[in-house]
């Protein structure tokens, strides 16, 4: 079976040939070991650049809006479906769009992998289908690739392509009976002043970069909350109330429209773990309003629609 | 003055002796990152690291920073500003390369034509003790911009590992008050020196990663209308980890948080990364698209910093390469225009 | 009364109330005289769906001890279904504040109509004693770093 990376590019190649998009959104080799690049093909022969890996953890997504060529993107699962958001909130057009959509067996966290390796930096790493073999200045070892994929890629039950105009290679096996939800579980059993702790403790770490939000294909508001000096509704410091009610709003904004792609989380380079709270917003749309964001097309986002029997018990 | 040694294990108690008369700030591990916050006892700070991940930059520019404070009381408006702090500083384990960029920083913030006195009075009273760097990083790039694993440049001391000790050479007076008045400073002995010598050229071998950064402003010079910049900021997010984490990025803005009867004035960083950079009162804004935004990263860091001020801002950390979401190389960035 | 009065420390209550139910179920309370504790910040929006968590939260931050959101009951509002849809965002908010540890009893969400004074100012008085039980807030109250 032919690479995937030969694939996407022999369709991208075909693509721009037969002028059915003017742009193809990839991603190319990085600079740095365990690292892809989004990448912007316009021309038959740069095709080449492109590849893919388990190193291809952004959201392409995130470039979509405002566009008006016809693109052709590479997307995994949970890119997909965050282009069905989009499409739902007419941030792009269907027809715009060519999706090269391809099956996805998770991508590596470095973040596990410099903990594993306490800090010592990694110089060179050969992806194998199962292992990863790694080298330091003084050391190679391989290791299981499975052991060292993003939380978000653990817990997925979307590995393949929801929307696609191309599928690239094989289907993968969709994981059957994951609690996606376990880590939610295991922080709402820890008692209350635990919890507020344990939050404050996270984004005490936040440096207000907003490469969470920037890299985040839902967020787009033309004014950010935290840049509206009338009202200003936060300051622009690092103070511990400011910084924890950005990120509570943040992830408010995305209700039943994120999809948990991770793409805040893997941005973030202070490691705050983001998904904590979007996760459970996730869960508590599913649970209240029966919606799962970017699964099909026609269901109507919740925040923009309601049921006359909607749960209220907390009303009082 | 010769060099001269510090045994590792009197190291910690160095830095013990030195808090009871200075503030001390050195790098210390936080949850999943080496940061530099002060310490009050030696044994707090971390000596096997590569780099913290905020640059130290924060202890001099903090990210945010009280101007003055105001009041509107019976009397009117009282206007407060902040204490400076009187203690003396040492910022201990910083690499070269942060080193160097205080300096550089110093042509904004500490210049003939102009005191920051915010900044000024802490830079003024620190003393920089540097260690040099035996394992730089695949992503250092310190030599291609005049900089190197055990530069001088900037520090007060400069401490090379050689296993069980360091080598101590102190670069200036201040450096070399430091080493009369503590006893845990000895004699080091020829064998130490010639360690060190291999220590050295071993590290400086490491660094892989070079640019001719010499020529980029020459380039950069014709290039303002090139077309490289209509594709060169396609990936970039728009974010602001590479400034906030740059140890020469120094834009800021002013912000003001006030209550009903008070507030204060505040100086906070600021990135030329965000729209709102430019935007005027008026909605016209002249960097209107990431294209210019990166162009005017790439122009000030490269071009007009040096027609300023004669050196690049950039002392090749590589933080910005660690970590950019989207692993926008800088590197790449400047080879690319060397090739224009 | 003053035995119970910590250090003189009184809570403080930001209300939001719908111009069309709440708020004129507060206005009856006055003039049907049903007393009320005097600790609540009454302002006056033109419908629940108004109250974006912003809201509540910069209360909070600002020194609120406790946030009231009131609206009409479900199919009598104003603008037919402003508090539908609210009541998805508060459910959201509400379950998102709990779960990050912000203390239950700081956070409150009632449907009151123009013609229950006499239960606006019960609901009041409830409200206040459970603030005033869990003390000043300390959580998202922004202190100057």
């Amino acid at each position: 079976m032919p690479d995937t990376s030969v694939m996407i590019r022999d369709t991208a190649k075909k693509l721009l040939d037969e002028k059915r998009v003017d742009l193809i959104i990839g991603f190319e080799r990085g600079t740095l070991p365990l690292r892809s690049t989004p990448c912007f093909v316009r021309r038959s022969e740069e095709t080449e650049r492109l590849i893919w890996n388990a190193s291809c953890e952004n959201n392409l997504a995130r470039y979509l809006r405002g566009r008006k060529e016809k693109v052709g993107i590479v997307a995994k699962g949970c890119d997909t479906r965050s282009i069905i958001s989009l499409i739902k909130e007419k941030q792009v057009a269907r027809e715009q769009l060519f999706i090269i959509g391809v099956p996805c067996h998770g991508m590596i966290d470095r973040r596990k992998i410099e903990a594993r390796f306490d800090g010592k930096e990694i110089l060179e790493a050969d992806e194998e289908t199962e292992r990863l073999i790694l080298k330091g200045s003084d050391f190679t070892e391989i290791v299981n690739k499975a052991e060292f994929l993003h939380n978000s890629c653990n817990i997925c039950s979307y590995k393949n392509p929801v929307i696609y105009d191309i599928l690239i290679g094989d289907r993968v096996e969709e994981e059957q009976g994951i609690d996606e939800y376990e880590e939610v579980k295991e922080f709402e059993a820890q008692p209350a002043d635990k919890r507020w702790q344990s939050f404050t403790n996270e984004v005490s770490k936040c440096i207000r970069c907003y490469a969470c939000r920037n890299a985040c294909p839902l967020c787009y508001c033309q004014e950010c909350f935290v840049d509206s000096p009338q009202p200003q509704w936060i300051g622009k410091t690092t103070n511990l109330s400011d910084t924890s009610i950005f990120h509570i709003v943040r992830a408010f904004h995305t209700a039943g429209r994120c999809v948990d792609c991770g793409a805040c989380d893997r941005a973030c380079p202070m490691g705050i773990d983001i998904r904590k709270l979007t996760k459970k917003i996730e869960r508590d749309v599913k649970e209240l309003f029966h919606y799962q964001a970017g699964v099909n097309l026609e269901d109507v986002p919740p925040l923009a629609a309601f049921s006359l029997d909607d749960p209220q018990q907390f009303i009082r | 003055m010769k060099e001269m040694k510090i045994v590792k294990s009197e190291l910690a108690s160095f830095l013990d002796s030195l808090t009871s008369e200075y503030k001390v700030f050195a790098p210390v591990k936080r949850d999943g990152f080496v940061a530099f916050q002060e310490i009050h006892s030696g044994g707090e700070a971390l000596l096997d690291y590569v780099n913290s991940k905020k640059p130290p930059k924060e202890i001099f520019l903090p990210q945010s920073e009280v101007l003055f404070t105001y009041r509107l009381g019976g009397e009117g408006l009282g206007i407060e500003e902040p204490t400076f702090e009187d203690k003396p500083m040492v910022i201990f384990g910083i690499r070269p390369c942060d080193a160097r960029s205080l300096v550089i920083l110093d042509n904004i913030f500490n210049s003939q034509e102009y005191k920051d006195v915010y900044y000024t009075n802490k830079r003024e009273k620190t003393s920089v003790i540097a260690i040099g760097c035996n394992q730089p990083s695949s992503t250092c790039f310190c030599t291609s911009l005049g900089g190197g694993p055990f530069s001088p440049e900037g520090s007060d001391l400069l401490l090379i590992d050689i296993d069980q000790e360091y080598v101590v050479q102190a670069v200036t007076d201040r450096g070399e008050k430091l080493v009369k008045k503590h006893s845990q400073f000895r004699q080091v002995k020829p064998r130490g020196l010639s360690l060190m010598q291999k220590v050295t050229q071993k590290a400086e071998a490491l660094i892989k990663s070079k640019v001719e950064t010499g020529k980029v402003k020459t380039k950069l010079d014709g290039m303002f209308e090139d077309p490289f910049w209509d594709w060169l900021h396609e990936k970039c997010l728009g974010c602001a980890v590479c400034t906030y984490l740059c140890p020469t990025c120094h834009c800021f803005d002013i912000a003001d948080e006030a209550t009903d009867r008070g507030g204060r004035r505040l100086r906070i960083w600021d990135t030329c990364a965000f729209p709102l950079f430019t935007l005027e009162a008026s909605g016209v804004n002249p960097r209107p698209t990431n294209k210019e935004r990166m162009r005017q990263r790439v122009m000030h860091k490269f071009k007009y910093f040096v027609d300023n001020h004669n050196v690049a801002a950039c002392v090749g950390c590589g933080r910005c390469i660690k970590e950019c979401p989207v692993n926008l190389d800088m590197r790449a960035v400047l080879n690319s225009i060397l090739i224009r | 009364m003053q035995d119970e009065k910590v250090d003189g420390w009184e809570p403080k209550i930001i209300a939001f109330l719908c111009n069309w139910c709440s708020y004129a179920g507060a206005d009856l309370a006055g003039v049907g005289r049903f007393q009320y504790p005097p600790n609540t910040r009454i302002i006056r929006v033109p419908c629940s769906s108004r109250i974006s968590p912003l809201l509540i939260l910069k209360s909070l931050q600002r020194g609120a001890d406790g946030v009231l959101v009131s609206g009409c009951h479900p199919g009598d509002c104003h603008y037919l279904s402003g508090n539908y849809v609210a009541r998805r965002k508060f459910a959201i908010l509400n379950n998102l504040l709990e779960y990050l540890g912000i203390e239950k009893g700081r956070v409150h969400f009632a449907w009151v109509s123009a013609a229950e004074g006499k239960r606006f100012a019960e609901l009041i008085t409830e409200i206040t004693e459970e603030v005033r039980a869990l003390g000043p807030a300390k959580e998202l109250v922004k202190k100057p770093d």
